[in-house]
């Protein structure tokens, strides 16, 4: 994967309003893109939008969706929150800590716990979530 | 009982211009605007809808003032950033049936004088945002009717507190989503300091149900306090999880048991107790929700209300002070940190929750301080499930009944 430059985010956000409106459809798109926002995307959203680049970092780093760090085409997160819980999520957790190099995450509440355990994979629900289904859609995803 | 959602031998697909007739949305509409912003909050007021996404605030009282702004500018904005613990009620109305909302938001609108509209939609949801997207591309309301209104949908990016009406308006105009201390109500200062309606997306989808109806059919289903129905999402251990709409005031028992909606207890097929409302809910014991009717009303002798009306139910396996610890985990990760009584509490609830033992008293005088101090919701609601549970016995490890009385 490669990470967009200050130019190529320029194009990406063009035809966004330059308004500190457009910050949180921007940080999608770039994320979307990259799979990460990195200090200088941030940067560069922010010199496209605006908004002083310390601020776009505090909004950014505001949601759990957003990662700064690493980077990954399609996070994978397991919901561990209470009723998930009941019904094996955090053996799914370990299962898929133990075979993945790249982090899993746990989540709270996915809003799908009428059929736990639930995951994300990118933006893609699993409800119920096996490691037989957080596999498929990996393979599906381009590295 | 159905009204929001769609009856099951409805044929017409989800988002089909037949599905906007059938359900009576284009109906609704038209009488909307042949009545007249007035009429319609005199509806909305006189059917006695309350909002459906915890508070329960009269929806006429807010478009009334809203309405009355001199302000030339107003907003309205559908809340659907659904992240409350165990809910998912609003996931499954705009999956089965999403004119619904979408009508109800463009008679909101109409009736304050919003020509702009807002759809806060969780991030986690890409495939109702699918939906929605083509929904807002077809924009029925905008042949029938001659009302100019602009309907954008913008996508959250998982914050819990972003449900939080103040926090998400923040959140709309790109800055952190951290509450902002009311008074002002958004009703009189909202999105860029203008009066803004916001709503859940149960409360547009029961406006839509009234006007193509009427204010009589509303209140015909429900209590007198409580008009209309409320879904409820019920998870955990029962034999048939998800959402159901219930009349308001139906016996929670029925609701667990009865073969048209969860169908009995699962699990163990014995219950301990049900987390009714969502993290900020309240613990209710087996005996308790044979008891309980689903209702404000009659929540009250229990300290409980529908909250966000999420039911999570417990078989006897389960140890409800490791589900009131996690509870407490949940506060901790979501608090926006923005208030000390909250950003310090919800950790040191998690703390005290995790020790062998609990202080009691201690934790009594913590949740007390955090109900009072607290900017927003969040912190003020963090210890209610706690505090339920202390004042459940019953509900105690058998093991350290003892110890935890004389902590
Ligand atoms: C921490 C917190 C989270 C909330 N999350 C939501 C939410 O996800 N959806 C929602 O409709 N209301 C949520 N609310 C309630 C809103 O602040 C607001 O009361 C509601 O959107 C008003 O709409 P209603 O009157 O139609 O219920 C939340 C409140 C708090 C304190
Ligand atoms: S009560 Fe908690 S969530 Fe609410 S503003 Fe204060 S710190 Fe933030
Ligand atoms: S608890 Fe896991 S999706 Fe709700």
């Amino acid at each position: 994967m490669k990470e967009s430059n200050p130019a190529s985010i320029q194009s990406l956000l063009a035809d966004l309003p330059k308004e500190r409106a457009s910050l949180l459809p921007a940080l999608w798109r770039v994320f979307e893109a990259d799979g990460v926002l990195t200090r200088e995307a941030l940067a560069a959203v922010g010199e496209a939008l605006d908004v002083p680049a310390a601020e776009v970092y505090g909004v950014a780093s505001f949601y759990a969706l957003f990662h700064v760090e690493a980077q990954e085409r399609a996070p994978v997160r397991v919901c561990t929150d209470v009723v998930c819980s009941l019904f094996g999520a955090q053996e799914l957790l370990n299962a898929l800590r133990g075979r993945r190099e790249k982090p899993v995450y746990a989540a709270t509440c996915l809003g799908r716990c009428d059929a736990p355990p639930a995951a994300l994979v990118g933006r893609q629900a699993l409800a119920p979530a096996s490691l037989e289904g957080v596999d498929a859609v990996l393979k599906g995803v381009q590295p | 009982m159905r009204r929001l959602l769609p009856a099951d031998d409805t044929v017409s697909p989800p988002l089909s211009r037949e599905r906007w007739r059938d359900r009576g949305y284009h109906e609704a509409w038209e009488r909307a605007l042949t009545l007249g912003p007035q009429t319609v909050i005199e509806w909305v007021t006189a059917a006695g809808l309350t909002g459906r996404g915890g508070a329960a605030f009269p929806t006429g009282q807010k478009w009334a003032s809203v309405a009355q702004s001199a302000d030339p500018v107003k907003y309205v904005v559908m809340n659907a950033d659904e992240s409350e613990l165990g809910t998912f009620k609003d996931r499954a109305l705009l999956t089965r049936d999403p004119w619904g909302a979408l009508a109800g938001l463009a008679i909101a609108a109409f009736a304050v004088g919003a020509h702009e509209a807002y759809v806060y939609l969780r991030g986690e949801y890409a495939d109702v945002e699918r939906l929605l997207e083509e929904a807002l591309a077809l924009a029925p309301w905008a042949e029938a009717g001659s009302y100019p209104l602009a309907v954008r949908l913008i996508r959250g990016a998982g914050a819990y507190i972003a449900g939080e009406e103040t926090a998400l308006l923040n959140s709309i105009e790109g800055r952190r989503p951290e509450p902002r201390v009311k008074p002002p109500f958004p009703t009189a200062r909202g999105l860029w300091g203008h009066p803004t309606v916001i709503q859940n997306v149960e409360t547009l989808a029961n406006v839509a149900v009234l006007l193509a109806h009427d204010v009589a059919w509303f209140r015909a289903v429900g209590t007198e306090a409580a008009p209309g129905t409320k879904l409820m999402a019920v998870s955990g251990h029962v034999a048939r999880p998800g959402v159901y709409e219930i009349p308001m005031g139906l016996p929670l028992w029925t609701l667990l048991t009865a073969p048209e909606y969860a169908g009995g207890i699962g699990g163990s097929g014995r219950l301990r107790a049900v987390l009714l409302g969502g993290a900020a809910g309240t613990f209710l014991t087996a005996d308790e929700c044979r008891a309980a009717r689903l209702d404000n009303l009659a929540l009250q002798p229990f300290g409980a209300s529908l909250g966000s009306g999420a039911v999570m139910v417990f078989d006897d396996t389960v140890e409800i002070r490791q589900v009131v610890r996690q509870v407490a985990g949940f506060f901790a990760e979501e608090s926006c940190g923005q208030c000390v009584p909250c950003r310090i509490g919800t950790r040191r609830l998690l703390e005290q929750l995790s020790a062998s033992t609990l202080d009691i008293e201690r934790l009594r005088d913590l949740g007390g301080a955090m109900r009072d101090a607290s900017i927003c919701g969040l912190g003020q609601t963090a210890p209610q499930a706690l505090l339920s549970y202390l004042d459940r016995p019953s509900l105690w490890p058998r093991t350290s009944k003892e110890e935890e009385c004389h902590a």
